[in-house]
């Protein structure tokens, strides 16, 4: 098996592994209540923000043509998603208001003392590392929401469906995580083929291991901090 | 640029006066008053098409550490600079670089094997550095050498129309021929309206209007010493 095709199988491992550790288990047996629900909408578009933050500091570090990947890519992100007509974080602000969010609340909202570490962290590794170990740290992400790549569905998959189940909003009415559900299958595919072009080397592998590694660590404390505050709203 | 408010215009007017007294500095003296040989405008071009690509890097991690909002004026920026306006028919930066060569005789592997000046290659360093600072720093940074090179605000000329002012005496090469200084000269004054429009929005204290003030003077201060590389680049060769 050639380098790459070996790489990209123990990132798709991963991105499933991901779904069996403590902090995702826990995140999602937290039963949602309306109030959990906002609680987590509002974490997601603040998620995103960090998201766009990541993904400049990437695409700073990153070879010209792979600069020219991430600005595409961030033209969903900030400027306008061809699927839904709008920007993804005006999105989920859009998508708020199914579950009595107003702008505002998006506006004012505090970033909990341990989402805030993970959010550093993630800044961290894309700003002060290798461009392979920033790229593939903030691709990661993205891949752990293929749901081609991960069984049962990716992240915003199952919380669609948890939304559904636990408080009858139909995944359909939850807009961002159901553009989120495709969007990222392709945000996903585009951005993996850079692997196909840049890893020529076990040195380069490595680059991408690492960041792989350390992304999936922060975003399991991410969910695990995101299940725990979740846990403290009676 | 408009009414005054809150120190903002006040602001402006320093960073306008920042920008031209560069042109007065003795590394941009000795940059402007080289006689460019063929080989010497060979030479500049492909060393300014790394300057551009060290400015890709740099508005990256600026975009990273923006407002929303901002992101998206910086995301809007480098649409002309990375890909171009296709809409327009506007091809990136960097090949418009690549193309602007063929005019001097250089093909695009005369690009990739030349290696980045050694002068070059630290100021490249120190602006990502500065770039990597907190965002209205950062910004001011890279907005500035945009301002620095807008005929619109540059008494005398901007660098771009200077050095292809240059090409056109000591080569003979038009300055419509000149496509990558051409386009500089028209988009860096479009570009340089950027610092101003964050400005209002977010520099409503005297602290935000130093971080500006600050970046701008740092990045001025790299930009001179490139500059007085690049002299020193041009002095060796025949």
């Amino acid at each position: 098996m050639n380098l790459v095709d070996d790489l990209l199988k123990t990132l798709d491992k991963m991105v499933n592994d991901q779904f069996d550790s403590v902090e995702f288990r826990n995140f999602f047996a937290v039963p949602l209540t309306m109030e959990r629900g906002r609680f987590y909408v509002i974490q997601n578009a603040l998620y995103t923000n960090n998201r766009r933050d990541c993904w400049g500091y990437v695409q700073g570090g990153a070879p010209l043509e792979v600069k020219r990947v991430i600005w595409q890519h961030e033209s969903d992100e900030l400027i306008n998603d061809p699927r839904a007509g709008i920007d993804h974080y005006t999105l989920t602000v859009k998508q708020g208001e199914v579950i009595g969010l107003k702008p505002e609340d998006f506006a004012r909202a505090e970033i909990p003392a341990m989402v805030r570490a993970c959010f550093y962290a993630w800044h961290h590794i894309a700003m002060r590392n290798h461009w392979l170990t920033a790229y593939a740290a903030s691709h990661m992400l993205e891949r752990r929401n293929n749901g081609k790549i991960v069984q049962g569905g990716g992240m915003s998959f199952r919380v669609g469906k948890k939304f559904e189940n636990e408080l009858g909003i139909n995944l359909k009415r939850m807009i961002s995580l159901d553009v989120h559900v495709v969007a990222d299958m392709d945000h996903s595919e585009n951005i993996s083929e850079i692997f196909e072009r840049y890893v020529k080397s076990t040195e380069d592998r490595d680059f991408v291991l690492q960041g792989a590694r350390e992304s999936m660590a922060i975003d399991r404390a991410y969910r695990g901090a995101l299940g725990y505050y979740m846990e403290q709203i009676k | 640029m408009g009414v005054t408010t809150n120190g903002i215009e006040e602001m402006w007017e320093e960073l306008v006066r920042l920008c031209n007294e560069q042109f007065n500095t003795q590394p941009f003296k000795r940059l402007l008053q080289a006689k460019f040989s063929k080989e010497r405008a060979q030479q500049y071009s492909i060393q300014m098409a790394y300057y551009v690509q060290n400015r890709r890097d740099c508005w990256g991690y600026v975009q990273g550490s923006a407002p929303l909002d901002v992101k998206r004026l910086i995301w809007e920026h480098e649409e002309d600079e990375l890909v171009g306006r296709k809409s327009e028919g506007k091809v990136d930066h960097i090949t418009l670089a690549v193309k602007e060569g063929e005019v001097l005789g250089l093909n695009a592997e005369a690009f990739e094997r030349t290696e980045r000046l050694e002068g070059g290659e630290v100021c490249f360093s120190a602006w990502i550095r500065l770039a990597q600072r907190p965002w209205l720093e950062a910004i001011a940074g890279s907005a500035i050498l945009e301002m620095r090179n807008s005929g619109e605000l540059i008494k005398g000329g901007s660098l771009s129309r200077r050095i292809g002012e240059t090409f056109e005496r000591d080569l003979g090469i038009p300055m419509k021929k000149q496509i990558n200084n051409a386009e500089h000269v028209v988009m860096d004054v479009e570009h340089a309206h950027l610092l101003m429009r964050v400005a209002r929005q977010y520099a409503d204290s005297d602290a935000a209007r130093q971080a500006i003030l600050r970046g701008a003077n740092e990045s001025l201060m790299i930009d001179r010493v490139y500059r007085g590389h690049l002299a020193d680049m041009l002095a060796v060769l025949p």
